[in-house]
């Protein structure tokens, strides 16, 4: 009754959208190969995920029409893991979509999450799927750390593929900037009590305790709270040369924007929850000036070589790329690869073959060459760092206009 | 429907309709129970059983909510508090986030497989590794919870209902922030990994939603049962008159402190239980999963299904998590179709399941102003009474008829109630002043007065709804002052109020049998299980109502059935004495009991009281109809004030001069002497 | 910076968040008072003034802090985006008595609660999925003129919120207490039956009851989008808490004690989140504790003393 009227209805529709969606580009004896894209379309993160299923977007669509791989139609289905209820992106969710993509037989491969939440949740289901998955801004280290293997890759084999580096990275390497390049002797260090923010802010603490920087002290902030001027009065008390917040920019907005009240003139920086276009939007300058935020990947969207992606992304959705709908791209480019070497070795393209195969892979990207270690982790290390600079001839929304780009933070 | 077609479903009706009510029910709910255990057979979409299987989750949730708001009527607003504490504690036992140093004192755990020894990550030595069973897990949350809703009930559930909620708020509130700042022990805001999944028979569940599925649909099926066990016990009732009329629960002998911590106790349980399933499906835990929004959700999950309705909310709860997960993504994606198909870019992107928050918001709202009661609503309606029953010649009580076990032994002569200077003050004004009053054991005591002299007040200190502040009052000899109500009604001491405090959506057979609270003693284990003493329980309970509503002939005994909001006035007042009496008093104490009934009435309620006192009840009666005072009462006290002016044989009080000028002012006095 | 220093900071700090509470606590004491109803939806009333009173002043032309005006044009914008939003805010309120409370005003038990619950989660959400989810920067026409009062710094934008909230708070008192309307509310307060057999219309007088609780809400959100340059749809709920521990402490249903209450919770807040109590609690006493320090003098105000500080207005309903 009503299961049978249900499956009808699925039927039904996503017949109409395939005709409606695939009517050009199709050739009558293409294999069509799914992967399915999971992202945070609802609530806070959702115009990051936009930029980044974009860049996912543009590098299939531009497979299918260059025929890249000839015989393979690349389809990809959009899950959203966000819930209107957790107001940003949702675990529970993320593994309902996970278990989606398991049981679908033709996926064979995901991109996504875009934050580790996520990814802690669906990773043991993909495992056991054996789906693999290439997230484009995931970051937190835990879920391809070989100690937690038992929670997050069961079956054994590495499924979650990064094409950006990890917290592991990101935080520490930053610290090592503060300390060694801008030579700030002290630090106060906030974080926005999100899963992401306190790793980060922990991973920051650590190297700079090493580095021999005073860690005067630590707090944790209340997204929702508005005023934080009472904990920056405190800091401004303690009067540290530098400020880092670990965090997204949630509670991000309101840091910048009194901390530039409270504790100007001191070095602030963040990690790349801070290299969002909500800096600009909704902070503004003079607020945003001169905060330092890194992130996970290399800075390409100035290289000559990603130009040809800058512009067919802007054409193609008339706003500018940014450095994780690049890795993105990457990302898709991985599978897009490893879907290729398949089909020219004559092996069958299932999901099992094509895990496989982007474990093994050795090709080149958007990012350079690309490739991952034994647990998915992406071979590159590279944490590139910026500042937050007015450009009055830019376009004041564009981050690429509005931030310099400072150079790869200095690793231990 | 054409003719032919409507004849064949009457055809196939008429057998249907042959066969009784209940055994209708029955069938439902086998045809049910069969649908749910073959739906993952039939639907072999992973996806899809999860989807149900997190329904599951939610209808627990939604049928521990009922327990709360639903049956007792206190608004919770942050329930999501014990299923946070359910979850986390499966969480923090299963999984390797707690690991204390190893030492001999964990060596019986581990020989009863509730800990691993591990070796120590950092150095030499071995931790101990928690690895609790999920099947251990559920009764033990389910109890840790009940204790946290015993621990934050305690202090908070004597507080009006809408402090109440913004209280819960509170509590919901606080967890998820202690959760997150007590890192150590729950890993703060990264949240639990690697929970452990459960295990049967050696075999872990894995990632498969199939087993979850299973396991979560045996526990909705089994609250369901003791969600329906308890609300047709002494328990259950006890709730419900504590939502309709805590005052009236009270007189009528219902622990209303008790029966809150254990409506609250018994929905934090549901909920500690939902909190283990949920998080041993998901083998991860985030402090973001227990907010306000998920308390909200729960509830409006029951607001759609129906407050009080166990199979509403239980619908309420599947429909709207299967909305969120299928409906609304397929219509999306129907919509996203229509819209690419006719070249609308804002059509082609609609989400509607984004807008899942709005739709609570709008069912909320439309839910209070236009179907309280919800999908499925709660109070069943009974069946009209039949032409002759309403036409029924009226038959009034037996008076000869021989309650049994009413009144107690009949000391004669002795005072049964004795009270003793009592003085009432609120705030600035003394209601009552030194009041003095003797009831001798079997008579019947009038008092009398203007209006606003006091005698209401003087029936709430005998019964403890207000505080004396000086005197005494002594009941069979033992000083009941400062009792809390329901122990004084235990003693015997039962009473209607003068504005009727009927339990009005309660059935009449259901508000005689609350007056019985005191006197049954099935408690909630035994409400759920129904041993045959239980059940022997209930039996005589009903046959005692049965022949307390008889007292009033064929009035109130054709509609037992009905809610008690639907009476006629006068059958209201004679419901609330069937109510008083189904307690056995040693004493009734009558407020006003004739008011507002015609004379013809006045005199048969005369006569069902006198034959009440001719059994052996004590009464004290406040009336204002003289004539029923002289007929009734073998003496009368007269109050102004709240001062005793007069007392004595009703012929002689009737006489007394500072009675008249009492009742009828100075001047007319004089006036009224003459008359009289 | 010395102790002294710090605490007058903290105190500048707590003073400007507790006007802001203040004025939030008012309108919903306004209408507990009066109803004795929890009007949940009173906290995202204020959310959507922050964003009218955002889009007003982008009409007149202020981008961002970027804009500056000084004298009669900065007058004049803030005049301007101030009766607008409180206009607004107070339309709204009146709607949301008109359609949904006053069907439900005779109806006993939880449901007119419920239903508040219901309209906050309507407007939080409409306003989510039209401006979706990232903070918004806040036109700000005020130039950035600071002082230092002993080593703290005092802004133009904290005396601006004083001034107003102190402004808009004496005339509440002066309309309770002096006019006719405002008679007639107190009265309505104490006993609506009587107050309705003496002539008093009681529709009429929640109707004023809501536009003035909600236009002061409205007034709430135009400072805190001038004082902290932004706005999204989150702002209502925590606001909205602290705002109502601060009615409850000061007496639910009593004027002037949601003012002091505000400002007490306002300070309590700034001395808890600055820190100044962990060198005597520890770590409980820091930023990330701040809520639950909140939520327990709620608690605790309410199981221990539920007349508040100041006691009621009017006596309890049983």
């Amino acid at each position: 009754m009503l299961i049978t009227r249900r499956a009808a209805g699925k039927l039904a529709g996503t017949a109409a959208a395939l005709a409606l969606l695939r009517a050009e580009g199709a050739r009558a004896a293409d294999q069509v190969v799914k992967v399915g894209i999971n992202l945070p379309f609802t609530g806070a993160d959702a115009e990051d995920a936009i930029r980044i299923f974009d860049g996912a977007v543009l590098a299939f669509d531009e497979a299918n029409e260059t025929h890249a791989v000839p015989g393979i139609t690349f389809q990809y289905d959009k899950y959203d893991d966000g819930t209107a209820t957790a107001g940003q992106y949702d675990p529970a969710q993320a593994a309902t979509n996970a278990r989606k993509m398991v049981s679908d037989p033709a996926t064979i491969a995901a991109i996504g999450p875009e934050m580790s939440g996520s990814g802690k949740a669906m990773a043991p289901i993909l495992s056991q799927g054996d789906l693999a998955t290439v997230t484009p801004s995931s970051t937190n280290p835990d879920i391809t750390n070989p100690k937690f293997a038992a929670q997050y890759m069961p079956a054994g084999k590495a499924i979650y593929f990064r094409t950006v580096t990890t917290d592991a990275f990101q935080g520490p390497n930053m610290a090592n900037y503060v300390a060694e390049t801008l030579k700030a002797k002290s630090v106060y260090v906030l974080d926005d009590s999100g899963a992401y923010g306190v790793g980060i802010a922990d991973s920051f603490q650590g190297q700079a305790e090493k580095k021999g920087v005073k860690i005067l002290g630590r707090d944790r902030l209340d997204p929702k709270a508005a005023d934080y001027s009472a904990v920056l009065t405190k800091i401004k008390a303690l009067a540290p040369e530098a400020l880092y917040y670990g965090g997204v920019m949630q509670a991000g907005v309101k840091v910048v924007k009194q901390s530039y009240d409270i504790l100007p003139g001191i070095i602030k920086a963040g990690g790349d929850g801070v290299y969002s276009n909500e800096m600009l939007t909704a902070v503004g300058f003079p607020a945003a000036e001169g905060w330092y935020a890194s992130i996970a990947s290399p800075h390409l969207t100035a290289d000559p070589a990603a130009k040809a992606f800058m512009a067919a992304y802007q054409k193609k959705f008339g706003f500018a790329g940014t450095d994780y709908a690049i890795t993105a791209y990457a990302g898709a480019q991985v599978i897009i690869a490893a879907v290729k070497g398949l089909k020219a070795a004559g092996k069958p393209i299932d999901r099992h073959t094509v895990r496989d195969a982007i474990q093994a892979l050795h090709t080149q990207t958007l990012l350079g060459p690309t490739s991952f270690d034994q647990y998915g982790d992406l071979t590159d290390k590279t944490v590139s760092i910026f500042q937050f600079k007015q450009d009055a001839k830019g376009k004041p929304d564009d981050l690429i206009d509005q931030t310099v780009y400072i150079g790869v933070a200095p690793s231990a | 429907m054409n003719e032919a077609a409507a004849a064949a479903v009457s055809v196939l009706r008429r057998p249907l309709a042959r066969v009784p009510a209940a055994w209708r029910y029955r069938g439902f709910v086998v045809l049910l129970a069969a649908a749910a255990l073959a739906f993952p057979t039939i639907n072999g979409n992973d996806a899809d059983i999860d989807s149900v299987a997190n329904a599951a989750t939610y209808a627990i949730l939604a049928l521990g909510l009922n327990i709360v708001v639903g049956f007792a009527g206190l608004l919770d607003l942050g329930y999501a508090a014990f299923f946070a504490i359910g979850a986390y504690a499966y969480g923090i036992l299963t999984s390797y986030q707690v690991m204390p140093p190893w030492s001999g004192f964990w060596e019986p755990f581990a020989w009863l497989g509730l800990v691993q020894q591990f070796p120590a990550e950092t150095g030499t030595g071995f931790v101990v590794h928690f690895t609790v069973s999920f099947w251990l897990m559920l009764p033990v949350s389910a109890l840790l919870a009940a204790f946290f809703g015993v621990l934050f009930g305690a202090p908070t559930l004597r507080l009006r209902g809408d402090y109440l909620a913004i209280v819960t708020l509170g509590f919901g509130e606080i967890v998820p922030i202690v959760v997150r700042n007590v890192s150590s022990v729950t890993n703060g805001a990264a949240g639990l990994n690697g929970i452990a999944a459960p295990r049967i028979a050696g075999h872990s569940f894995g990632v498969d939603a199939e087993p979850y599925y299973y396991v979560g649909m045996a526990l909705v099926a089994l609250l369901i049962f003791v969600s329906i066990r308890l609300r047709d016990s002494r328990i259950g009732r006890a709730w419900m008159a504590v939502r309709e009329d805590e005052i009236a629960a009270g007189a009528m002998g219902v622990d209303r402190t008790r029966t809150k911590l254990l409506a609250f106790a018994m929905g934090a349980a549901f909920a500690g239980m939902a909190g283990v399933v949920f998080v041993a499906k998901l083998q991860t835990a985030t402090p973001e999963m227990f907010g306000f929004p998920v308390s909200v959700m729960i509830l409006v999950m029951i607001v759609f299904g129906g407050m009080g309705s166990v199979w509403g909310v239980v619908v309420g709860a599947f429909f709207l998590q299967l909305l969120q997960s299928w409906w609304l993504a397929d219509l999306s994606g129907w919509i996203d179709a229509f819209g690419r198909a006719i070249g609308s870019d804002m059509i082609a992107h609609v989400d509607l399941v984004q807008s899942i928050e709005l739709i609570f918001g709008l069912i909320l709202v439309t839910m209070m102003l236009y179907r309280r009661e919800g999908l499925i609503p709660a109070v069943r309606r009974p069946p009209a009474l039949t032409y002759e029953q309403q036409h029924a010649e009226v038959r009034r009580g037996f008076s000869d008829l021989r309650l049994s076990g009413l009144g107690g032994d009949v000391e004669t002569g002795q005072t049964l109630l004795e009270v003793r200077g009592v003085t009432v003050r609120f705030g600035g004004l003394v209601a009552l002043k030194s009041v003095d009053i003797d009831v001798p054991h079997g008579g019947v005591i009038a008092v009398i007065g203007p209006n606003g002299s006091g005698k209401s007040t003087l029936f709430n200190a005998i019964t403890g709804l207000v505080p004396a502040d000086e005197g005494s009052i002594r009941f069979d000899g033992v000083e009941i002052l400062g009792l809390q109500p329901h122990k004084i009604l235990e003693r015997g001491v039962a009473r209607t109020f003068q504005n009727i405090r009927l339990f009005p959506n309660l059935t009449v057979l259901e508000n005689v049998l609350v007056g019985q609270h005191a006197r049954l003693r099935t408690g909630p284990l035994r409400a759920v299980v129904r041993p045959p003493s239980t059940r022997r329980e209930e039996a005589e309970a009903r046959e005692w109502a049965a022949e307390i509503l008889s007292i009033f002939g064929n009035r109130l005994l054709p509609r037992v059935d009905q809610a008690a909001s639907g009476l006629s006035y006068a059958n209201r007042r004679r419901a609330e004495i069937a109510r008083a009496l189904a307690s056995r008093p040693k004493i009734l104490l009558l407020d006003e009991p004739t008011a507002g009934m015609n004379p013809a009435e006045t005199i048969e309620l005369a006569e069902q009281i006198r034959s009440l006192h001719t059994l052996g009840v004590t009464i004290l009666l406040i009336e204002h109809k003289l004539d029923v005072v002289t007929r009734l009462a073998e003496r009368v006290y007269v109050l102004d004030h709240g001062e005793i002016i007069a007392q004595g044989r009703p012929d002689e009080v009737r006489r007394d001069e500072e009675v008249l000028r009492a009742y009828l002012g100075r001047n007319a006095q004089a006036g009224a002497a003459a008359i009289v | 910076m010395s102790l002294t220093t710090i605490l007058l900071q903290q105190t500048i700090n707590g003073l400007s968040l507790g006007a802001m509470y203040a004025l939030l606590a008012l309108g919903f004491t306004l209408v507990y008072g009066i109803l004795e109803l929890i009007n949940f939806s009173h906290f995202n009333v204020f959310m959507f003034g922050s964003f009218i009173g955002m889009f007003v002043l982008q009409a007149l032309g202020v981008q961002g802090q970027a804009t500056v005006l000084h004298g009669l044009p900065l007058v004049g914008a803030l005049v301007l985006a101030l009766v607008t939003v409180m206009l607004a805010c107070g339309t709204l309120g009146v709607v949301i008595e008109r359609l949904a409370l006053r069907p439900l005003r005779n109806v006993k038990g939880p449901a007119a609660m419920i239903t508040t619950i219901g309209v906050s989660y309507i407007i939080y959400n409409v306003v989510l999925l039209a401006f979706g989810a990232e903070s918004k920067n806040y036109p700000n026409p005020m130039p950035p003129v600071a002082v230092d009062v002993g080593g703290a710094t005092l802004r133009l934008r904290e005396v601006l919120i004083w001034v107003i909230a102190l402004v808009l708070m004496v005339a509440l008192w002066v309309f309770v207490q002096r006019s006719r309307m405002g008679k007639a509310m107190r009265a309505t307060a104490q006993d609506a039956e009587a107050a309705r057999m003496m002539g008093v219309e009681v529709d009429r007088v929640i109707v004023a009851a809501f536009f003035i609780g909600s236009a002061l809400a409205g007034a709430g959100a135009l400072i805190f989008g001038i004082y902290y340059n932004f706005t999204n749809y989150n702002i209502g709920f925590i606001a909205g808490l602290r705002a109502f521990t601060a009615a409850v402490l000061g007496g639910i249903g009593n004027v002037p004690g949601a003012m002091v209450g505000g400002v007490l919770i306002g300070l309590i807040e700034a001395i808890v989140s600055g820190g100044l109590l962990e060198v005597v609690v520890g770590p409980f006493a820091s930023a990330a504790w701040a809520d639950v320090w909140i939520f327990s003098i709620l608690v605790l105000v309410l199981v221990f003393r539920p007349a508040g500080l100041f006691g009621r207005m009017a006596p309890t309903k049983s």
